[in-house]
């Protein structure tokens, strides 16, 4: 094995700070992410210093069980609505802009950047900028729905929030995927196209049989990370409309409000067994969907 | 047409480009832009460069990222009574004491050295990780490479464990404590080790072996070769996770009572819910945030792009 070609004198030193990552990467993110699916299976309380009991697969129970059921479906519910609305709205407008930016235009580096920059601003910045365009008495999108004779409470109104946190999500990191798409335009030889146009075909046809197969490995790339962090991602919807609110709790913000409730509350002494019931369920969903996504797309790029 | 094929190679790339997508583009849906689309194409066949609708379809694009920010300075320089009587209208008289006002009560002069602080101490312990780890797992100087680049995978979808994080530091004495906060934040490697494992690859294996013959060791090799090769990637490893530190606002709250020891970005929101009121003096908190960031930008941009590219080819 490569083991055996070790070129410096002594092992230790590679192997102590090796070590040395190892177990905090260990202490502080491996034993929380596992002590999860353990405490799962106990009334953990959150207040510390409290009995501790096993009670098996109670927890898994409840959240099917029908006490539960209209909240943790509608949890469940707006997760997937909002994966899945973010991921396919987010890819399909990047592959669009990308290949707008991706031309010969003037300053295009600086479009690119300017795309770019929420992800940069971050969740809060991008949240109150958000808030302020949507307010409702008197922001520019209210005045904008004013020419229409119209008017909305937005992110007050639970039958269009959610919607609007995934326009505002799909904003924020909208960037990160024009950029993984640009890098994919710019690995397709520009011979292909050539021999498109030899062979008689329109440029919307090139675009389909050449740009579209070519980039099937961004395309890949970019619904896994979307799928996961869309998945997984609750600090947008945390600052737009808060933990509480029903109308936009994903599985995430349900983990947090069930685990810890409002700050300083009674909130203590909540089950936060039953809430790490909820984060298994996700972290099985969010890796089912993965994966299964993952070997379909595998599958498409070869056939592509 | 003749004219779009005889200038080349990335012309031919362009002929595809905004000639068809233009007219699709979600972003155009107005009858007015899609006859300038039309006559934008022919333009465009007539002189091989870009159409005119491509760049209205940036002029579009621009406007939906770049209003909203514009619109935030706007508001900021309002005096709370201007912005009531006139919410969008372009600011009459400019009001600059929104911004000392804005970072008095919000504490902010703290939060940016406590976000200072995570930002490098939190992104540098897993940039740390990722070299000590992903250096000798990339050359097989630590057996078993199959198990950690299982783990490397692993550490990018691992569950939300809010609570459990919350009693592990307890039991540690660490809760409500900068060094809980940061170890917690540097664990978050994500991507990390996964991308600088994949690096390693590039650099070439000679170089291990002769420095060894010369009798540098380990530790100094790391430091003086390995270090100043790989700049660009550890780099992007730094960036991605302090970009990530920043969005981390959650966990503040929960793992840091107090407010002091918050980061920027949970103050910010604190601030949010005490002064949602006064949008004025809202609106120059975050700026005072975003400002520096969009600064900052500049200079990093290129290697957060590297990183996001390089992150999904590893």
């Amino acid at each position: 094995m490569a083991t055996s070609s070790f070129p410096f004198p002594r092992r230790a030193p590679v192997r102590f700070t090796f070590a040395l990552s190892l177990v905090v990467l260990v202490v502080f993110a491996l034993v929380p992410a596992g002590a999860v699916a353990v405490i799962s299976f106990t009334d953990l309380k959150g207040l510390p210093g409290l009995p501790v009991h096993w009670v098996g697969w109670e927890n898994y129970i409840d959240y099917f069980g029908k006490g539960h059921r209209a909240d943790n479906w509608n949890a469940f519910k707006n997760t997937i609505i909002f994966a899945s609305l973010t991921v396919v709205t987010q890819i399909t407008l990047a592959l669009l802009v990308a290949v707008l930016l991706n031309g010969k235009l003037k300053g295009r580096n600086f479009y690119r950047s300017v795309v770019f920059m929420p992800t940069v601003l971050g969740v809060t910045v991008t949240a109150l900028v958000w808030s302020l365009m949507m307010n409702p008495s008197g922001g520019p999108m209210q005045s904008l729905l004013g020419l229409f004779g119209t008017d909305s409470a937005f992110l007050g109104d639970p039958k269009i929030a959610l919607y609007l946190v995934i326009f505002v999500q799909v904003w924020m990191n909208m960037g990160v995927s024009v950029v993984i798409f640009i890098a994919g335009l710019q690995a397709i030889p520009a011979e292909l196209y050539e021999v498109a146009t030899i062979d008689g075909a329109s440029s919307r046809q090139a675009f389909w049989y050449v740009t579209f197969p070519m980039l099937a490995p961004s395309v890949t790339a970019n619904v896994l990370l979307g799928i996961v962090s869309a998945m997984q991602s609750y600090q947008l919807t945390f600052v737009l409309t808060g933990a509480m609110n029903k109308a936009t709790q994903v599985l995430s913000l349900q983990v947090y409000q069930l685990s810890f409730g409002t700050r300083g509350g009674t909130a203590l002494t909540q089950s936060q067994g039953y809430a790490a019931s909820i984060s298994m369920i996700q972290f099985l969903l969010v890796g089912a969907i993965s994966l299964g996504t993952m070997v379909w797309l595998r599958r498409r790029e070869r056939v592509l | 047409m003749s004219a779009d094929r005889a200038a080349g190679r990335r012309e031919s790339h362009d002929a595809v480009r905004p000639v068809e997508r233009v007219g699709d583009s979600p972003s155009a849906p107005s009858r007015a832009t899609r006859g300038a689309n039309r006559r934008g194409r022919r333009i465009g066949r007539r002189i091989g460069r870009a159409p005119v609708g491509a760049y209205l379809c940036v002029a579009l694009l621009m406007l939906l990222f770049l209003f909203p920010l514009a619109y935030l300075v706007n508001t900021a320089l309002k005096s709370p009574a201007e912005f009531i009587s006139n919410p969008v209208g372009l600011v009459q008289h400019p009001n600059w004491e929104n911004f000392p006002e804005a970072w008095k009560m919000g504490n902010f002069g703290r939060y940016v050295v406590n976000t200072a602080l995570y930002t490098l101490a939190g992104a540098g312990i897993g940039t740390v990780i990722a070299l000590t780890m992903g250096f000798p797992v990339a050359r097989g100087y630590i057996r078993g490479a199959k198990i950690w680049n299982g783990l490397f995978v692993f550490v990018m979808f691992l569950p939300n464990a809010l609570m459990t994080q919350f009693h592990l530091l307890i039991k540690l004495h660490m809760y409500n404590t900068q060094l809980g906060y940061i170890l917690m934040l540097g664990v978050g490697v994500g991507v990390g080790p996964l991308l600088f494992r994949g690096f390693v690859l590039s650099l070439p294996r000679e170089l291990d072996e002769a420095a060894a013959v010369d009798g540098i060791g380990y530790w100094r090799y790391l430091l003086t070769f390995v270090l100043p090769l790989s700049k660009p990637a550890l780099a992007t490893v730094f960036i991605l996770q302090a970009v990530w530190i920043w969005n981390e606002i959650i966990m503040a709250t929960i793992l840091l009572a107090d407010a002091n020891l918050w980061p920027i970005a949970t103050g910010l929101n604190a601030f949010k819910g005490l002064y949602s009121n006064n949008w004025a003096l809202l609106s120059a908190a975050t700026l005072i945030v975003a400002a520096p960031l969009m600064v900052g930008y500049v200079f990093i941009q290129k290697y957060l792009v590297n990183g996001v590219v390089g992150a999904v080819k590893g």
